[in-house]
């Protein structure tokens, strides 16, 4: 930028170094992790010796956890740290590939109230390049009302309830939970319901709280990246959750991530 | 005279683009020309900065600053906005970027001193689906205002600015020569606690 460095009052430019050090951009994250630039930013590219180098991702994957989050412990770090840059397998993350989304905590508008609804994008090969597409959405607000009734007591449609014209929806439908209704195989939807809502005008969007990645490129880990807006040398988009995960246990921890429970 | 210079600077910066254009064969982005590419983002950066400044100072006179306002907005693809948050206020507030312009013109303090971090980070590029590039310029700006009666605020923001490549094709003496163009698009604005 323009020439005008900022001098504190002791004549340091010490909060300039913490802007270099912050990881800035999500695309940074990538570029540290996978020991793509040098710590001015400047990329490296395939040709150049640093590229990809280990010691250098060493050193910038330990930097790139969130230091204040006691969640993490240092083995659990050193363990990843190891296997991600293990010179016999070593593992990249790739913008294009498969194995990480967005979660995006926005607020919108229903009758006049704010509601928070969670956005999970992913990033699709399109046309001639790559966008960012919608999978999937989490309100508090629809979970209510899928809330079945697996009990003994349940209500029912009595088997012979053809027989009628299935005329005793008129109870059932008008007295009890519509849910308690459907088949042991029905799943919610909640993006189905989040885009008729938004067609039909009961949702406006209003604006974005923040927003999250979710990685699974890892073989055997899931970590999480956070933007932390703070001052020191440990800021920006950081590594705030990692947990050793099986193959098996992929769909089973998305599903969980997309209930937001 | 401000305006004069920057004029020149744009001048520049159309010659690089066209220096950029001399090797431009393929839609492909080569390791050159990303960096002829971001030599030209950050020259439009800088244009902007330069603008943004002068809109702020107090001492541009108002027909200037809205000449240089109209300037400033040439630099963006329409429809652009600024997406601005607080510390205080983690929620993103929209403004179009004329607006976010006339009301940091608007601002009342009696001297108001815009300046800029000498570090600026330039992300990859990314091709969209109608096949222009895009990508993320990040500046940090300092403001401090101060008012005659003891009012003083300060601020760092970062500023994310998106990048909007295109190739493009135009005839000079009857030859065809393709060049990359550069345009600003939606820049989110963020508070910072540096």
């Amino acid at each position: 930028m323009l020439p005008a460095q900022i001098v504190q009052g002791d004549g340091s430019t010490s909060d300039e170094s913490e802007l270099y050090a912050s990881t800035k951009q999500v695309n940074q994250f990538f570029r540290r992790f996978n020991g793509e630039e040098d710590q001015k930013g400047n990329r490296f590219y395939e040709n150049d010796k640093s590229f990809r180098e280990t010691s250098l991702r060493k050193d910038y994957i330990t930097l790139l956890f969130d230091r204040e989050n006691q969640n993490i412990s240092i083995d659990q770090k050193k363990s990843f740290i190891n296997d991600v840059t293990d010179k016999r397998n070593p593992q990249f993350l790739d913008f294009h590939r498969e194995g990480w989304f967005a979660e995006v905590n926005a607020v919108f508008n229903r009758d006049g109230q704010q509601e928070n609804i969670l956005l999970f994008f992913k990033i699709q090969q399109e046309g001639k390049g790559y966008e960012w597409v919608l999978e999937q959405v989490a309100s508090s607000y629809y979970q209510e009302f899928f809330d079945k009734d697996e009990g003994d007591e349940k209500a029912f449609l009595h088997p012979m309830s053809h027989e009628l014209d299935f005329m005793n929806l008129h109870k059932s439908l008008n007295q009890e939970n519509a849910v308690d209704f459907t088949g042991d195989d029905f799943e919610v939807d909640p993006l189905s319901i989040f885009l008729y809502e938004m067609a039909s005008k009961q949702l406006q969007f209003k604006t974005v709280k923040n927003s999250r990645f979710h990685f699974f490129q890892c073989e055997g880990w899931y970590f999480q990246i956070t933007e932390y807006n703070r001052s020191g040398y440990n800021s920006g988009w950081l590594i705030s959750d990692l947990t050793k995960l099986q193959r098996q246990d992929i769909p089973k921890l998305k599903a969980f991530i997309y209930e937001a429970k | 005279m401000k305006l004069l210079k920057i004029r020149y600077i744009g001048l520049i910066a159309l010659l690089i683009t066209f220096s950029a254009g001399a090797f431009a064969q393929t839609d492909d982005v080569s390791p050159q020309r990303k960096q002829a590419i971001d030599s030209l983002a950050l020259e439009k950066v800088r244009d902007l900065s330069k603008y943004i400044s002068i809109i702020g100072d107090k001492e541009t006179a108002y027909s200037e600053a809205n000449r240089v306002m109209d300037r400033a907005e040439e630099l963006f693809a329409p429809d652009s906005e600024m997406g601005v948050s607080s510390l205080t206020t983690e929620e993103i507030e929209y403004y179009k970027v004329r607006k976010y312009f006339e009301r940091l013109m608007a601002l009342n303090y009696d001297k108001v001193k815009i300046s800029w971090y000498d570090i600026h980070y330039i992300s990859d590029l990314e091709k969209q689906p109608d096949g222009k590039y895009v990508g993320i310029v990040t500046v940090y700006q300092r403001f401090e205002g101060s008012s005659d009666d003891g009012l003083n605020y300060k601020d760092t923001t970062k500023k994310d600015i998106t990048i909007y490549v295109e190739k493009k094709k135009t005839q000079i003496s009857g030859r065809t020569i393709e060049f990359w163009d550069v345009m600003l698009g939606d820049i989110r604005v963020t508070e910072t606690s540096s």
